[in-house]
């Protein structure tokens, strides 16, 4: 009886994981605000009315960007973490507190999440266009990278022929946002084979 | 026509005439009809001796529209929207189509397509040349002909990228997976445009060549083939003798100069750009390069690393400098003379500010010893008692004292400085430690690049660390200030004074903007008062409710109700038909009557009856069939009225038990509103079942006659009574 090593998954071998790069978050302050006011009295808050109708407000850290609507909703942007996404996402609503406006925080939700990574190998976009035409949709003459719509997870993968993938929720029908890191590493583990296979020899 | 009588005689022999348009009895000689219409061709003589028929071409795929009667109204009579967004589709596609030179079956196809997406409604919202376009381009690239989006888009004056955009989505809800374009495809075209003359062929073979070469040197994926081909065909003029400028090659491939230059650049970094022409003509090499995009990122990546190693190196070596320092500061205190008076106390000074190690209790001593002892003998000194009482100190060196204070107290400045710039770079090589104020440890790490050495520990801890936020108690809507540092936050807000600044820049920024909002304002206002105020109705967003069912059939039923297929179909009706159960048999409009059936497949019919007895008035079911079997239910309505009434006439006894009670009741009262239901579709009776279906089909095997469905629906009004 030889004693047989159980076969390890190619990822974890290979020990690449996919970094998150960005964090989207909405929350619900739960008041109404008069951005105008709230525009002129804190130096990192913008506010274009003609363009967009909400104040964008620039933390220097954790480095996000929010944008705040008069309704009290804010969608914060810009963090590397689900963790940070929150610490930054309370720290515009103590800007706002500040401010003299009573806010609260109420339904805090991750709605996006997007993470990149490299396989360190020049990938034939062709070949796994052509195996793959039901999930994936490359037009070289659009953008340079195909784009996999994965069905289990449902996620988006941009996948470039110098061997970089980025994942996230593309948020269009049928692709809502990545909700958690999770999806985010599943969906490298079903990748990572196929795109083995489309390696340059 | 059917034999007439003749009014005056009673005679029925009427000659009817087709060329002279009348009928007249042979009998007594009257004419009956005059200016009969007829229906032959007819021969008309044009110019030049001509004769064409009269009459009309109707095409096939073309509204059924009549056509026009006496006065012609024009177009939209008669006809309905979808026909009229049909042809109006085919009129723009035979236009661009032949401007890009498609030929008919191109032009077919890609009305074919275009039909597609009309009746998949996903021509709302977009503009029809967006569609046209893309459903053009559809064509070209199934077909594979050499046209390129740019093209439709330079005819159309579009963004390419929008109709880009069309392309691909349209693409997926049609299911049609265009193949990749190869760029080799375009290679004839461009060269014909680069008027190449009689060698056209020879450059193209060339160009092709070094495409494919190109290809196998993983130059082309995620490249736009045009600028490729550009690339190619600019170097196999050269190779055959023509002057081709990158000018003349842009304005015919529509890349810009930059792209292709960086495209001539990519191929010069291959091997194969180092043989000759007919070395290039004749050997392959085997060897494939990489991506550049991939070449750059190892760049890229090394650069990294390079510096990472510098940096490194640079604390190395700083660390290593600060200790020469330290060790030479030391030795310089030792050797250094000792002071009095004046000077100690600058010593004092000194030794508070700087941060070398003070040199103990000897700079408070005043003993300026004689000997300016050199560095060996430096060391022998603090072994010396200090404590000794200044002696008399010669003038000269006083002097010679203070010009050494006054240099030592230079360097110490000079050293100062130099401490200070080298803790910045230490402190800049960090990383963006750069703020000396005392940021909480968690951003701090925040900002630390991870190493993918990490990458196992990071997932571990997101792990952990994904389950706090469960844990963390459910906010009572109350902003948590765990970890915000306030001092930080009042830095963002301003003063009263910056305010006001701000606010007037504000102002003059958006002076339009507040002009147009209290114009608008002042309008609301006027209308108001004169009543004719319309404020614009918010649209509620009406949630899609999901639809909760038990089974299939019910699911059917309430998605009907929401979604409404055809605007023919009284769905109201519809749903009462079932709802009365299907031993009406869902009776009809008066149109569609019973017939009464043969005998001889009655007991056929009776058994099927039966069965249907028994999934009788299934609500459910009901209009789950009906949508199932639209298409075939009127004859089978017919036989099932008819087994309805054989059934309740003749079995009503023995299946008794096993009929459902509601058809009974219910049998009776529908007919009357039968009779008012309108252009209402027959609802069969339920059983999807296939057997059902097979016996069912079996029955409308026999034809019936229209006579006996006029002549039935009579009885059956009377016998249900």
């Amino acid at each position: 009886m030889t004693p047989i090593t159980p076969a390890t998954p190619a990822s974890k071998s290979s020990e690449i994981v996919p970094q998150l790069k960005n964090v989207i978050s909405v929350v619900n302050l739960g008041c109404k605000l008069k951005l105008m006011s709230i525009a002129l009295k804190a130096w990192n808050i913008e506010y274009n009315p003609k363009r967009c109708p909400a104040a964008i407000m620039r933390l220097r850290e954790p480095r996000t960007t929010a944008l705040i609507f008069s309704s009290g909703k804010m969608v914060c942007t810009g963090a590397k973490s689900e963790q940070l996404s929150r610490l930054a996402a309370r720290k515009h609503a103590r800007v706002l507190e500040k401010l003299g406006f009573p806010v609260k925080f109420l339904n805090f939700t991750i709605q996006n999440m997007v993470g990149s990574c490299d396989v360190k190998f020049p990938i034939r976009l062709e070949s796994l266009f052509l195996t793959h035409q039901k999930f994936s949709s490359y037009e070289p003459e659009l953008f340079p990278g195909l784009i996999y719509r994965m069905v289990k997870p449902r996620i988006v993968l941009l996948i470039f022929a110098s061997g970089k993938i980025v994942f996230t929720g593309a948020g269009s029908k049928g692709f809502e946002g990545v909700k958690e890191r999770a999806v985010i590493y599943e969906a490298f583990e079903n990748i990572y084979p196929i795109l083995e296979a489309f390696r340059k020899k | 026509m059917s034999s007439r009588v003749c009014r005056t005689c009673g005679g029925s022999d009427i000659d009817v005439d087709q060329a002279r348009g009348s009928a007249v009895c042979t009998g007594c000689g009257s004419v009956l009809e005059d200016n009969i219409i007829v229906s032959e061709v007819q021969f008309v003589e044009g110019s030049g001796g001509v004769s064409s028929a009269v009459g009309q071409f109707v095409s096939a795929d073309g509204p059924a529209k009549a056509p026009l009667i006496g006065s012609g109204f024009h177009t939209s009579v008669g006809k309905e929207s979808r026909a009229q967004t049909l042809q109006g589709g085919k009129r723009q596609i035979q236009q661009l189509g032949s401007q890009l030179q498609l030929n008919q079956h191109c032009l077919d196809t890609a009305f074919n397509f275009f039909k597609m997406v009309v009746s998949k409604h996903l021509t709302r919202g977009r503009k029809t040349e967006h569609v046209i376009a893309a459903c053009l381009y559809l064509v070209c690239r199934t077909e594979g002909t050499p046209h390129m989006l740019l093209d439709l888009s330079d005819l159309l004056q579009v963004n390419v990228y929008i109709l880009g955009k069309t392309f691909l989505l349209l693409a997926r809800e049609l299911c049609i997976n265009a193949p990749a374009i190869d760029p080799c495809l375009y290679i004839p075209r461009f060269a014909h445009m680069l008027e190449f003359g009689g060698k056209t062929h020879e450059v193209s073979m060339t160009a092709l060549r070094l495409v494919q070469r190109m290809k196998r040197d993983w130059m082309h994926t995620g490249r736009r083939p045009s600028g490729l081909c550009g690339a190619a065909l600019l170097v196999a003029a050269r190779m055959h003798k023509f002057r081709r400028t990158v000018k003349d090659v842009i304005s015919v491939v529509k890349v810009c100069q930059t792209t292709l230059r960086k495209r001539l650049t990519e191929f010069e970094d291959t091997p194969t750009s180092q043989l000759t022409i007919d070395e290039f003509m004749r050997v392959d090499l085997e060897q494939e390069c990489d991506p550049p995009s991939f070449i750059a990122a190892q760049h890229k990546a090394k650069m990294q690393q390079l510096e990472q190693q510098l940096a490194q190196k640079l604390d190395d070596v700083e660390g290593q400098i600060s200790c020469y320092k330290d060790e030479i500061e030391t030795e310089l205190e030792r050797s250094r003379p000792k002071l009095s008076g004046i000077y100690a106390a600058y010593a004092k000074e000194i030794g508070r500010d700087g941060r070398r190690p003070p040199v103990a209790t000897a700079t408070k001593t005043v003993n300026i010893s004689v000997s300016f002892s050199e560095p060996e003998d430096a060391k022998a000194l603090p072994a010396t008692p200090d404590l000794e009482p200044p002696e008399a100190e010669d003038d000269e060196l006083r002097a010679a004292a203070q010009q050494l204070t006054q240099d030592f107290l230079c360097q110490v400045i000079q050293e100062e400085e130099g401490r200070g710039e080298a803790g910045d770079d230490s402190g800049r090589e960090e990383g963006e430690g750069s703020q000396r104020q005392a940021a909480p440890l968690a951003a701090i790490l925040g900002k630390l690049p991870a190493p993918v050495s990490l990458g196992l520990q990071q997932t571990f801890d997101a792990s952990e660390a994904s389950e706090e936020p469960g844990d963390e108690p459910m906010e009572g809507g109350d902003l948590d200030l765990d970890g915000i540092d306030d001092q930080e936050i009042d830095k963002y807000i301003l003063n009263q004074e910056e305010v006001q600044v701000k606010t007037e820049l504000w102002m003059k920024q958006n002076a339009e903007y507040l002009k147009e909002q209290q114009e608008k304002e002042e309008r609301i206002k006027k209308e108001k008062e004169q009543g004719t105020y319309k404020e614009k109705p918010k649209k509620a967003k009406q949630k899609k409710e999901p639809i909760l069912a038990s089974t299939a059939g019910e699911a059917i039923e309430k998605m009907l109700e929401k979604k409404r297929i055809s605007s023919k179909i009284n769905y109201d009706v519809l749903r009462d038909l079932n709802s009365r159960g299907t031993g009406s048999g869902g009776g009809s409009s008066p149109s569609r009557p019973a017939p009464d059936p043969p005998d001889a497949t009655t007991a056929t019919r009776k058994r099927v009856a039966r069965r249907r007895r028994k999934k009788a008035s299934d609500v459910s079911r009901s209009l789950a069939a009906t949508t199932s079997m639209i298409g075939k239910r009127v004859r089978h309505l017919i036989s099932s009225t008819s087994k309805k009434r054989k059934t309740a006439v003749q079995e009503e006894p023995p299946t008794a038990p096993k009929r459902d009670a509601t058809p009974e009741p219910t049998a009776e009262a529908p007919p009357e509103q039968e009779a008012e239901a309108g252009p209402a579709l027959p609802a069969p009776p339920p059983g999807p079942e296939v057997g059902e279906e097979e016996e069912e089909e079996e029955v409308e095997e026999e034809c019936v006659s229209a006579l006996q469905l006029v002549g039935d629906y009579g009885c059956e009004e009377e016998e249900v009574f």
